[in-house]
């Protein structure tokens, strides 16, 4: 019947009583099965007085489930707590259920936990990958197979460690032992705005950004010849766009490689079609008609884009870790065996880490992180982590880097051999190779 | 005290001699008042006007060396004894903050010497702007530009510390002729006859803090009552200030009801230390929390995404601080803290009421989640 009759209710604006036709205001003199346009427009709020015209139609509307719909087989019982969905962070629910089968474990995470490899957000372009081809694994079903509470789009706001309490946007968490695996976050230039400058950190920023391209070619601007920054250079020529890539540096990884050899990187980016501008410096991003971006120069003509994406490094968020007082440098500070932070049960790995002074964002480390710290939590001492020095491989197509070792930067490289399609090069400190290089 | 010795008091005194004075009125008058304030809704004025003469509602401002943390404590040391007060407090210190950040030499000098020290009453009215900032709700209050200033009309549901003759902050749309809104306004409303004071339904406590339903109808605000125009750069720069000073009002009713489980503890220790959250792990939680919010009272202007966040933070968890230490207070007492005219029944209201006033708990942390989102392009 009231379907029938097709009643509407009409929420205040102010208090947020609802009015309701069916029911009517007979308080205030309104018959029930009173239309809301047929109420005098003296009529105020029964509850808070404001007026007639401050009230608005009202749809109920379905709200998410804060647990992404994994059903609450655990409780808020006391057990390890994880800040992020990354990588890392599913590295150690999964190490730390191996450990034990039983501890309650909760998972915190600001998006919805979805399973991938950032590293193959950089080549996934030409590879036509999708979300769906991306995601291994999705946070429900990890959630589920790990019997992990997950806590979707939940952020961390406050670390209390004496307390042994983390604070989160859906509630205060208890924990025995908290592990943080916040990852990185892209360190943004402040010349370069966040709502025109794409930061390729997350699938939920490729899946955004691949959504903008559509299916026609489009010209892109690269801020930042890093390893993300030529990767991503790389990846969207190869898929059909014009790139041009620009870095304060006379040529691309010029930081980390020898000149003879970012040189070579250059001419093959070059040769496979991208434009590189070494020695630019950027000074803004504007928006123009039609979507179309220009990117301003220092002493040269502004550029004119689609969109604009800046790989301009990575930078730590310490603002929880800082605010608990954990000691930081340029990331979390840890025990380089053990992962623990300075704070006694809260451990950090990851993106987010600070290993004898560096930080340390590569994958390859993460799981014998994962494996340290769930060692640590279950008493077992005589697992440590051993740092070493990833492998680092850069994915671009037209010319594949990979390094051994972290050079010193004011190091003697020499060549070990060099032919048309392959550079070899090393770096000795006192006649030992510490660095090997190969491209090609 | 005329306002101007009420002022060098401030300056010239220690702030442990200002807090000093403030305890000294909150544990004499206030506390034998707070009943008859949260029931009975007595209005505490003239205790009111002892606190601004101890310098109670001045420390903040920057005449007086922006010394948020004394302002805070001040506000703790009220509230421990009369919640209703401690939230008059806040309402009072805010208003002087918005007259001192305004700019306006018509709001600067005498009138905020009268209202520093309470000689003058005014609060403010801005729950429904700051949820209309954060995308909770829509603008109340309309305005309409006119020669020498803006015509307002709309209505408030409730805002407390106002009264015949009295004042407060407010913040209205200002809307073109086509119906769009192009900015927003703030400015000092002045309760005069031109503004309807309605009365509003009977709350579960804290009857005592002159809380009234607003109503204008195309009220003139001219220039020398203006305390921003446009409003939202001038909310962004105090909102952590705003939100930050209401910690002390939270912190207060903790501290009240932790004294309360402490007082009982020779008589029913022996079966209280078979409940939660007993007072010496509530008093380490306090502890730890307003140290924090000490070092956050430093830099009440840091307009960065992390300063705001971390005193959400703060705000959110003395909300359920003085929920938890509230409720904790009660069942220490057992029934002789459940009759009507006992602190720890009256401070679970309070506490009640500190969880849900603008920024409510919810919201802080709606806000500190859409803070904490990436920003992408579109």
């Amino acid at each position: 019947m009231t379907q029938a009759q097709d009643w509407k209710q009409f929420i205040c604006r102010a208090c947020g009583l609802i009015y309701d036709e069916r029911l009517g205001d007979p308080d205030s003199g309104i018959a029930a099965g009173t239309r809301f346009v047929d109420i005098p427009d003296d009529w105020v709020c029964p509850l808070c007085g404001v007026e007639k015209a401050d009230f608005e139609p009202y749809e109920a509307v379905s709200v998410m489930p804060a647990t992404g719909g994994v059903p609450l087989k655990l409780t808020r019982a006391v057990g390890v707590v994880i800040v992020g969905a990354g990588h890392a962070g599913w590295a150690a629910a999964e190490a730390v259920r191996a450990q034990d089968a039983l501890v309650p474990i909760t998972l915190v995470t600001a998006c919805l936990g979805d399973r991938y490899l950032k590293p193959e957000l950089s080549i996934a372009l030409r590879r036509h990958s999708s979300r769906e081809s991306l995601v291994r694994e999705t946070g429900l079903a990890s959630a589920e197979r790990l019997r992990v509470r997950l806590m979707t789009e939940t952020f961390a706001v406050g670390l209390s460690p004496a307390l042994h309490q983390l604070r989160t946007t859906r509630g205060n968490l208890q924990y025995t032992s908290l592990i943080l695996a916040q990852g990185a976050r892209p360190a943004l230039p402040e010349v370069l705005p966040a709502h025109l400058c794409w930061r390729i950190n997350d699938l939920d920023a490729w899946v955004g950004l691949k959504r903008q391209l559509g299916g026609t070619p489009k010209h892109i601007v690269i801020i930042g010849a890093g390893m993300v920054g030529c990767e991503l250079a790389d990846d969207f020529m190869t898929a059909g766009h014009q790139v041009t890539l620009l870095d304060v540096q006379k040529a691309p990884l010029a930081t980390l490689l020898p000149e003879q050899a970012s040189e070579r990187l250059r001419v093959a980016l070059e040769g496979a079609g991208v434009k590189f501008m070494g020695t630019t410096q950027v000074t803004g991003v504007t928006q123009l008609a039609q979507g179309v971006k220009s990117v301003s120069l220092v002493d040269a003509p502004a550029l004119e884009c689609d969109e604009v994406v800046a790989a301009t490094g990575l930078v730590t968020d310490t603002r929880l870790a800082v605010g608990a007082q954990l000691t930081t440098d340029r990331g979390i500070v840890v025990d380089p065996m053990t992962l623990q932070t300075s704070a006694p049960d809260v451990f950090a790995l990851g993106d987010c880490v600070s290993i004898n002074g560096m930080p340390c964002r590569f994958i390859e480390p993460i799981s014998k992180q994962a494996h340290a710290i769930a060692s640590a939590i279950a008493g077992q001492l005589d697992a440590p982590y051993t740092h070493s020095a990833p492998v680092i491989r850069l994915k671009t197509h037209s010319l594949p880097v990979v390094m051994h070792g972290i050079p010193v930067s004011n190091g003697q490289w020499r060549v070990v051999s060099e032919t048309h399609q392959e550079l070899k090069m090393a770096q000795q400190i006192d006649g030992v190779d510490c660095c090997t290089l190969e491209l090609g | 005290m005329n306002p101007t010795e009420a002022s060098s008091a401030l300056l010239n005194g220690s702030s442990s001699e200002l807090l000093a004075r403030v305890k000294h009125i909150s544990s004499g008058d206030l506390a034998s008042a707070a009943y008859k304030i949260d029931h009975e809704g007595f209005y505490p004025v003239g205790i009111m006007q002892t606190l601004g003469q101890a310098g109670a509602f001045g420390a903040h401002l920057d005449r007086n060396g922006r010394q948020f943390g004394v302002a805070i404590d001040a506000m703790r040391e009220i509230a421990r004894n009369c919640g209703s007060t401690g939230f008059l407090s806040w309402c009072h210190d805010v208003c002087g903050l918005y007259m001192e950040q305004s700019g306006n030499p018509a709001l600067m000098g005498a009138l905020l010497d009268e209202h520093v020290c309470a000689n003058t009453l005014g609060g403010t009215a801005l729950s429904n702007p700051m949820k209309t900032f954060a995308g909770i709700e829509k603008m109340l209050l309309r305005a309409k530009r006119v020669a020498g200033g803006y015509r307002v009309s709309g209505a408030l549901p409730w805002v407390s510390h106002i009264g015949q003759g009295q004042y407060c902050g407010a913040i209205a749309g200002v809307y073109l002729d086509d119906g769009s809104t192009s900015h927003e306004i703030m400015f000092l409303l002045r309760c005069d006859d031109e503004v309807v004071l309605r009365q509003c339904p009977e709350f579960s406590g804290m009857e005592g803090t002159s809380t009234w339903g607003i109503r204008l109808d195309d009220y003139f605000v001219g220039e020398d009552a203006l305390i921003a125009d446009p409003a939202r750069p001038f909310i962004a720069r105090i909102r952590a200030a705003f939100v930050l000073l209401q910690t002390g009002w939270a912190l207060g009713v903790t501290q009240g009801s932790i004294e309360s489980m402490l007082e009982v503890e020779p008589l029913l220790g022996h079966v209280n230390k078979f409940l939660d959250d007993r007072p010496d792990e509530m008093q380490a939680e306090l502890d730890d929390l307003s140290q924090r919010i000490q070092t956050l009272a430093l830099t009440p202007y840091d307009g960065s995404v992390d300063y705001v966040i971390s005193v959400l933070d703060a705000r959110a968890q003395s909300a359920e601080l003085s929920l938890r230490a509230s409720q904790s207070g009660l069942l220490h007492q057992g029934a002789r803290g459940y009759m009507m005219n006992t602190a720890p029944q009256r401070r679970i209201r309070e506490a009640h009421f500190v969880a849900i006033v603008t920024p409510a708990i919810k919201h802080l942390r709606w806000e500190m989640a859409r803070l904490s989102k990436q920003v992408l392009p579109a």
